[in-house]
């Protein structure tokens, strides 16, 4: 293309039970909006939110994986690509919560080492279902050195911050270089990313 | 009392212990026989005592015990013949059981981590997890690719690359088109329609 609308890609992942809200989470950053409908996610999807940080346009390329374990083998092939991977529960389901050691395994195993990550919990919403305290998420983001919000898709609360909060992370550790002419990288699993992050 | 000298002769020919035999007999393999042949014996010894009003008044009760006798072992053996019928027919019905349980459980024995698929179900699995990855890969390319026309699209619309904007412009023009002419012939090797040349297939 003669005109490059964006200087930098970033590519992010949305990892958690099935559920939680990843999707939901998503669809309200992309698109604003908010469906009460639960439509399991077939394997990966992915949506594409143009933002603008420190005067920069920064394409974010996010990749929406399903929560069940029927598709893990599919989901953790496009690990490999992230520069920020998301970790959604559902402060309403214990599960999804005590499922988070399983996840960060997940990361660990299967994404770049350097990867920025970011806890989320999704439907704070519904305090009065809640059966995981603020302060468990908030411990258990600490012990593992990651940024942590509680979030609500439905009443859009902290979603953008989120999403803008990791995208800052990522820039940071980004060297600064020429916009990179690429179009948006599909590929998936091969690790090409053209992206390394330099740490001071 | 003029039975009994009948009954004599058959014993004798039947029974080698004689009448007397079934005095020594366990009480629970007694027959209506065998309490025939004690009303016998026991109708000969009173015989025997003479016809003192006492004996007559005894026998009277001996004769309703030995009726009494009698009953019991009829029913007893009744009872047992039924017993050993329904047995009989519950073993018959458990054998049977049996044999088709293990028959169907040949069938069903497939191992902890197989699965039975029904193969009328409209729902059933039907592609692997490679055809599954393959089409998800393609759908998220042809999207991607779909945002760069719609992002390219949209450059045009807003005036950011003037159609008419020179030989360059022109080329770009074109690359775009020949990019989706190509995008229609290869339309029909895509994935999707791969796994579905079944279809046509099964009507030629």
């Amino acid at each position: 293309m003669a005109k490059k609308t964006y200087d930098l890609l970033f590519k992010l992942l949305l990892i958690g039970d099935s559920g939680v809200g990843k999707t939901c989470v998503l669809f309200r950053f992309s698109d604003d909006a908010f469906n009460t409908t639960f439509i399991s996610t077939i394997g990966i999807d992915f949506k594409i939110k143009t933002v603008e940080l420190q005067g920069k346009k920064i394409k974010l390329q996010i990749w929406d994986t399903a929560g069940q374990e029927r598709f893990h083998t599919i989901t953790t092939s496009y690990y490999r690509g992230a520069m920020g991977i998301m970790l959604v529960y559902d402060i309403t389901n214990g599960k999804s919560f005590e499922n988070i050691s399983k996840w960060l395994r997940n990361i660990d195993e299967h994404a770049n080492e350097d990867v920025e990550r970011m806890l989320l919990g999704n439907k704070c919403d519904m305090d009065d279902k809640r059966v995981v305290p603020k302060g468990k998420g908030e411990q258990i983001a600490r012990e593992h050195g990651i940024r942590f919000f509680e979030t609500s898709a439905k009443a859009n609360i902290n979603i953008e911050k989120a999403f803008l909060t990791l995208a800052e992370d990522i820039l940071r550790k980004t060297p600064v270089k020429e916009p990179n002419s690429e179009n948006v990288d599909i590929s998936s699993g091969g690790g090409v990313t053209g992206w390394k992050s330099k740490c001071c | 009392m003029e039975e009994p000298p009948l009954r004599e002769e058959e014993e004798e020919e039947g029974d080698e212990a004689g009448p007397e035999g079934a005095l020594g007999k366990s009480p629970f393999q007694l027959t209506a026989e065998d309490v025939y042949d004690i009303s016998y014996v026991m109708g000969r010894e009173l015989m025997a005592l003479g016809s003192d009003p006492r004996v007559t008044q005894l026998q009277f009760k001996i004769v309703r015990v030995l009726e009494m006798l009698e009953a019991l072992v009829n029913e007893g053996s009744l009872t047992v013949e039924e017993l050993r019928m329904e047995r009989d027919n519950l073993r018959k019905e458990v054998e049977g059981l049996r044999r088709e349980s293990s028959a169907a459980g040949r069938e069903m024995n497939l191992g902890p981590d197989k699965m039975v698929v029904d193969l009328t179900d409209p729902n059933r699995p039907r592609f692997t997890l490679q055809e599954l990855r393959d089409v998800l890969q393609e759908r998220n390319k042809l999207k991607s690719q779909l945002l760069v026309v719609q992002e390219e699209l949209q450059c045009y619309k807003s005036g950011l690359i003037p159609a008419r904007e020179g030989p360059g412009g022109r080329r770009e023009k074109d690359a775009l088109v020949t990019r989706a002419s190509n995008a229609s012939s290869n339309k029909e090797e895509t994935i999707i329609r791969k796994l579905f040349s079944f279809r046509s297939g099964k009507q030629t």
